[in-house]
């Protein structure tokens, strides 16, 4: 498994000062030998599994709760995916919405980190027919 | 020039078909693409469109189809299709087909699949949509010139015309057997009718089934798929070469239901998934009432299709229910006429619901010249069809008629 | 532990898996092993007719293949899986998890399992991804 070839996304939150292309020197920097694809919202890494992962944890020791990371299945430039072959692919709309979400999953790591509990909020129950009929009457 | 045929769909990757459908597209020289959308877009057209499904991937459908309906997409065709029985996909496919007809001038098909699905079922339609964006010319062709012929290789029979000048001088027809054979019966009793010799023929069209067999051996200056040509044979028979009109063609294996403007077909819809439903299973029944095809129409005018029960939805089902009709004393011209109305019933669901009819109605292919089977149509979509005169020769008019205009 | 995640193909929700010490079992990780698959030429996933067959084994013959073939792909997932963590009312669900009744069926075959199974809500504000961060992290830290 850990020879596999493993193709890594990685997305900076739109919270982040960072840039796709300082993450990009930044990974190349670490000089691991692995292949780095710029794109839109961060990076794209592929190599063998161990490889891909030491650069992860490395990203993570500078930018923990900016960059966000999950595989791929396709390699890089893989045609049976290449947005210029056909045009965008079904998952691209997704990543766009998570892309989004990723500030605010920024602000909730950076908080859990400082010590943040989850409060499980107030359950909301619909009124009962009686107290709904005395507001009725007031009103 | 590669053809972009956008797909609006939902779940072919998954039913393992996708390469099929590609594979098909490719077969023809065209190139499936999908319009570009960003999530922004989604909410916005699922919104506009008013139809707000459960399933992501179709809304990401509506949005594909609201960009081709802007013109921010440039496609030449649309291919729509959704998973065979999935209830909430089959009300998108089908409204979308209409959005995308009231939008925009590009051809569509729509298609319910199965994962059994073979880019050879797709090919005839593919090549369909090719034929129309690339033959537009060719296509609105109204007047047949000089010495043409026409071969239409069909799954039940073969049929040969021989025009000139615009006018039928000769034409007939056989059970197809051997293609090449059947074929060349057909083609030499057409010219012995119409007085003509081989060598003075300047073209022929070839289509059906058939079709590329009997281009190559014939050297034939056209071979095109039977949709576009059939609908070309069928305006000019019908003498409705202008304004919009529907082809209805109950075949012997599959049935076509097409619209045209001008001519030109603009949606259309072929076989589905069962077969039950065609002229293969009227034959089925004259054979069983002992009686030929033929007199299937007339025996059938004479009944009620109400004093039999009978569903010709699957062909094995329908023999059944005909055993049982016949079994329980039924008279044989209720049961031909209920045969005839049970396969006008199933175009009517089947075929007639994913395209939106338009006037006149024009009935043809060689189940037209089954009388019971027009009455049934008329009296499903309350008006009578018009069958016009030669109707079981569309395939052959076409492609004399088409093959002119390479002259 | 392996840990499902339900959108199977969720970014956000593979990232704290992994983050916070545990295998996620992603949509990624089933394509990949096809794509990788040089013997099989069925792009773009190279899910075959075989795999939509053996989707029978989770839903009828007359279940939309659609609906199938992503439930060959996710079953053996979910059968693999200690945990689950399910994003519930996501407004991204587009692509892989783009059939409804599929993901209506996936979350009832994580309840048939009886593994741990986590429902989280959407974030919508700040406040909303504090409580949906820490309530993750409570939930793997648990796991152990």
């Amino acid at each position: 498994m850990s020879e596999a070839r493993e193709t890594r996304l990685f997305m900076i939150s739109p919270r982040s000062m960072l840039t796709p292309d300082q993450l990009v020197r930044m990974v190349h920097a670490f000089g691991e030998g692995a292949l780095v694809k710029e794109t839109c919202y961060g990076c794209l890494v592929e190599g063998p599994r161990d490889l891909v992962l030491r650069i992860r944890d490395k990203v993570r020791e500078d930018y923990r709760n900016e960059v966000f990371t999950k595989i791929r299945a396709y390699p890089c430039s893989d045609p049976r995916r290449c947005r210029a072959q056909h045009g965008t692919r079904p998952g691209f709309a997704q990543l766009e919405e998570e892309w989004a979400l990723l500030a605010k999953v920024q602000h909730g790591l950076d908080q859990v980190d400082k010590g943040a509990k989850y409060v499980a909020p107030a359950e909301k129950k619909r009124i009962s027919v009686n107290d709904f009929k005395k507001i009725c009457e007031v009103e | 020039m590669t053809i972009k045929i956008a797909q609006l769909s939902c779940g072919t990757e998954y039913s393992s078909i996708q390469y099929e459908i590609e594979k098909a597209a490719r077969s023809v020289g065209a190139k499936i693409v999908y319009p570009d959308v960003s999530a922004s877009d989604i909410d916005e057209a699922v919104k506009r469109f008013g139809f707000t499904p459960r399933s992501a991937q179709l809304k990401l459908m509506i949005a594909r189809a609201v960009r081709l309906a802007d013109g921010k997409y440039d496609a030449d065709a649309v291919f729509i299709t959704t998973c065979f029985r999935c209830a909430e996909a089959a009300l998108v496919r089908n409204e979308l087909r209409r959005f995308i007809q009231e939008n925009t001038r590009l051809p569509v098909v729509t298609y319910s699949f199965t994962e059994r699905l073979k880019a050879s079922q797709l090919l005839t339609r593919m090549e369909a949509l090719v034929t129309i964006v690339t033959r537009k010319e060719l296509l609105s062709r109204e007047r047949q010139t000089g010495i043409t012929v026409g071969l239409d290789s069909g799954s039940s029979t073969t049929k040969a015309v021989v025009m000139e000048n615009n006018k039928i001088i000769g034409k007939d027809w056989t059970p197809s057997g051997d293609v090449v054979a059947s074929a060349t019966t057909v083609l030499e009793n057409a010219l012995k009718m119409a007085g003509i010799e081989m060598k003075q023929v300047e073209a022929i069209g070839t289509t059906g089934y058939g079709r590329f067999t009997l281009g190559e051996h014939f050297h034939a200056k056209l071979v095109q798929e039977e949709l576009t040509v059939n609908s070309k044979g069928a305006v000019w028979l019908a003498d409705r070469q202008r304004g919009e009109a529907t082809i209805i063609d109950i075949g012997g294996m599959d049935n076509k239901a097409i619209t045209v403007r001008d001519g030109v077909p603009d949606n259309f819809t072929m076989g589905g998934i069962c077969a039950g439903a065609s002229g293969r299973f009227l034959e089925m029944t004259s054979k069983r009432l002992k009686i030929d095809v033929t007199q299937l129409g007339a025996l059938a005018d004479k009944g009620d299709w109400r004093n039999a029960k009978m569903n010709s939805y699957c062909s094995v089902f329908g023999i059944q229910d005909l055993v049982t009709t016949l079994g329980e004393g039924k008279r044989f011209e209720d049961v031909a006429a209920a045969a005839c109305h049970s396969v006008a019933e199933q175009v009517y669901e089947q075929q007639l619901q994913e395209i939106d009819v338009r006037h006149p109605i024009i009935q043809v292919g060689g189940t037209s010249l089954i009388s019971g089977l027009v009455t049934a149509i008329g009296e499903i979509l309350g008006e009578a069809p018009i069958v016009p005169p030669d109707s079981q020769y569309i395939g052959a008019v076409g492609g004399a008629l088409l093959s002119s205009g390479f002259l | 532990m392996k840990v499902f995640i339900d959108p199977p193909n969720s970014l956000v929700l593979f990232d704290l898996v992994e983050r916070f010490g545990h295998e996620p079992l992603s949509t990624m990780a089933a394509i990949q092993e096809r794509v990788d698959n040089i013997e099989v030429d069925m792009p773009p996933m190279n899910v075959t007719l075989d795999d939509v067959v053996r989707g029978l084994k989770y839903a009828g013959v007359e279940v939309p293949s659609g609906v199938r073939g992503r439930l060959a792909m996710w079953g053996p997932l979910i059968e693999e899986a200690d945990a689950a963590i399910v994003m519930d009312d996501c407004p991204y669900s587009f692509g892989c998890v783009g059939c409804e009744r599929s993901n209506l069926m996936v979350k009832y075959l994580l309840k048939r399992r009886g593994i741990p199974v986590l429902h989280v809500s959407y974030p919508e504000d700040d406040a909303q991804a504090v409580s949906f961060v820490a309530q993750t992290k409570e939930f793997l830290e648990g796991l152990r």
